[in-house]
């Protein structure tokens, strides 16, 4: 049964920046884009499980710090070799400055 | 020199010039006499003429008398692999010292805008992109060229390959010493493809692979079975009738001239309004893209040829893309 998560406050993230957020075993990485919306995903590359958190957002882009693989964050997609599995992607929320990410 | 005139940087710092890479002049109809001399002349000059002229040096300097190589003895190897490492210490030190240490040029002409000594990464050993390809390649790589160099001498030798004189046969000699870089190129792209299949690069390439932004100091840093196969160019001087010093011209493309690729700059300037350039840049593309260009400029056109060609315009781009799109596909299927 998915439910919301409370991740963190909405000024916790600069626009095109992101954070990791681990909960439960598991790990996520949460994105605000330059329009200033949220998104979320696994945290971790799906070419060699490196933290997506530590690589550089641009545009709706995340580059993987370890290959320079990329991911479209806001739909999971590979976009850029050698990652070439699709990310998956959780839906978020925003209340009283609170990000929430559905699990 | 401004880098400006020549190509283009995007958001992130990186730059790419805006004309696409041209193969040889030879694969595409009608020829152009005026490209295939241009193309003829940067085909020796500089790199090849620097080759050469390091294969003579080390047959008249460096390597011991035929009588001495029937045999092979640890004094001479180790000899062979002090004078490698002591080459490869100064030539990929000068341009890794020119530009990276010093950054003479600054990013003017860098196909990545960042330099890998800032950005430490975990997946280097000691945390340093540096220090792991210079370990590697002093470590691995060239005692594996030494290897290479000692057998491939050692045979002609003794008389196990056949050793044709300067005297009596010039024109073949000729003929083999200008497809010395076609014979390295085509031997490039079939170890490099046959290492980008699933297991050999898990196991074998991926080491290379770690140095997307690659410097000097990466071009020779391999896992031992990669370092072993590149070198191994040498070996086919065995079979085609040569001679030595022909078989150290390529090994000498193969092991200084790993740099052109990993230089990191599309042109190297030597002064303010002169340079020369790194024939970088479709190597580069591979670092960057990993599944294209396997081979070289395509002087051997087997990159065009497989399909796997990407010259850096906008519509190698979308051939790259097209094909990644398909693997993709595939792969978020299963």
């Amino acid at each position: 049964m998915p439910q919301w998560i409370s991740a963190c406050d909405t000024d916790a993230i600069e626009q095109e920046e992101v954070i990791r957020f681990d909960h439960a075993s598991q790990t996520f990485a949460i994105y605000r884009s330059p329009d200033d919306q949220f998104y979320c995903t696994s945290g971790l590359c799906t070419h060699e499980k490196v933290h997506l958190a530590d690589g550089l957002v641009m545009d709706h882009e995340i580059e993987c710090p370890k290959h320079s693989g990329a991911f479209d964050y806001r739909t999971g997609e590979a976009r850029r070799s050698p990652a070439c599995v699709n990310l998956k992607t959780f839906s978020t929320k925003v209340e009283n400055g609170r990000i929430y990410i559905e699990v | 020199m401004d880098d400006t005139k020549y190509g283009k940087r995007n958001k992130r710092g990186d730059w790419a010039p805006y004309a696409a890479l041209e193969a040889a002049p030879f694969w595409s109809k009608p020829w152009n006499m005026s490209k295939i001399l241009n193309w003829l002349v940067s085909y020796v000059w500089p790199w090849n003429a620097f080759h050469m002229v390091t294969a003579l040096a080390y047959w008249y300097f460096v390597i011991p008398d035929v009588e001495t190589l029937k045999a092979i003895h640890w004094t001479w190897a180790l000899r062979l692999y002090v004078v490698n490492a002591l080459a490869i210490f100064v030539f990929y030190g000068y341009f890794e010292y020119q530009l990276y240490v010093r950054r003479a040029q600054g990013t003017s002409f860098k196909f990545n805008g960042k330099f890998p000594a800032d950005n430490p990464s975990d997946v280097f050993w000691f945390n340093s992109q540096n220090i792991d390809n210079f370990l590697r390649s002093f470590l691995i790589s060239i005692p594996l060229w030494t290897v290479v160099e000692v057998l491939m001498l050692w045979f002609f030798a003794n008389g196990n390959a056949p050793w044709l004189s300067w005297q009596e046969h010039p024109y073949w000699l000729a003929v083999v010493v200008l497809l010395v870089p076609a014979i390295h190129e085509a031997h490039f792209f079939c170890i490099h493809t046959a290492i980008h299949t699933r297991l050999g690069y898990k196991w074998i390439h991926a080491i290379h692979h770690n140095s997307v932004n690659p410097t000097p100091w990466s071009s020779l840093s391999m896992h031992p079975v990669e370092a072993f196969l590149y070198h191994a160019v040498a070996l086919w001087y065995l079979l085609i009738p040569s001679n030595p010093i022909v078989a150290l011209f390529a090994l000498h493309v193969a092991g200084f001239g790993a740099l052109n690729g990993h230089i990191g700059f599309d042109k190297v300037k030597v002064s303010d309004d002169k340079s020369f350039k790194s024939h970088a840049y479709a190597h580069y593309l591979h670092h960057k893209h990993f599944e294209v260009n396997y081979g070289g400029d395509q002087l051997v056109p087997l990159d065009l040829i497989f399909g796997t060609w990407h010259d850096g315009s906008p519509e190698g781009e979308a051939r790259m893309q097209e094909r990644f799109a398909k693997k993709r596909a595939k792969l978020n299927a299963q």
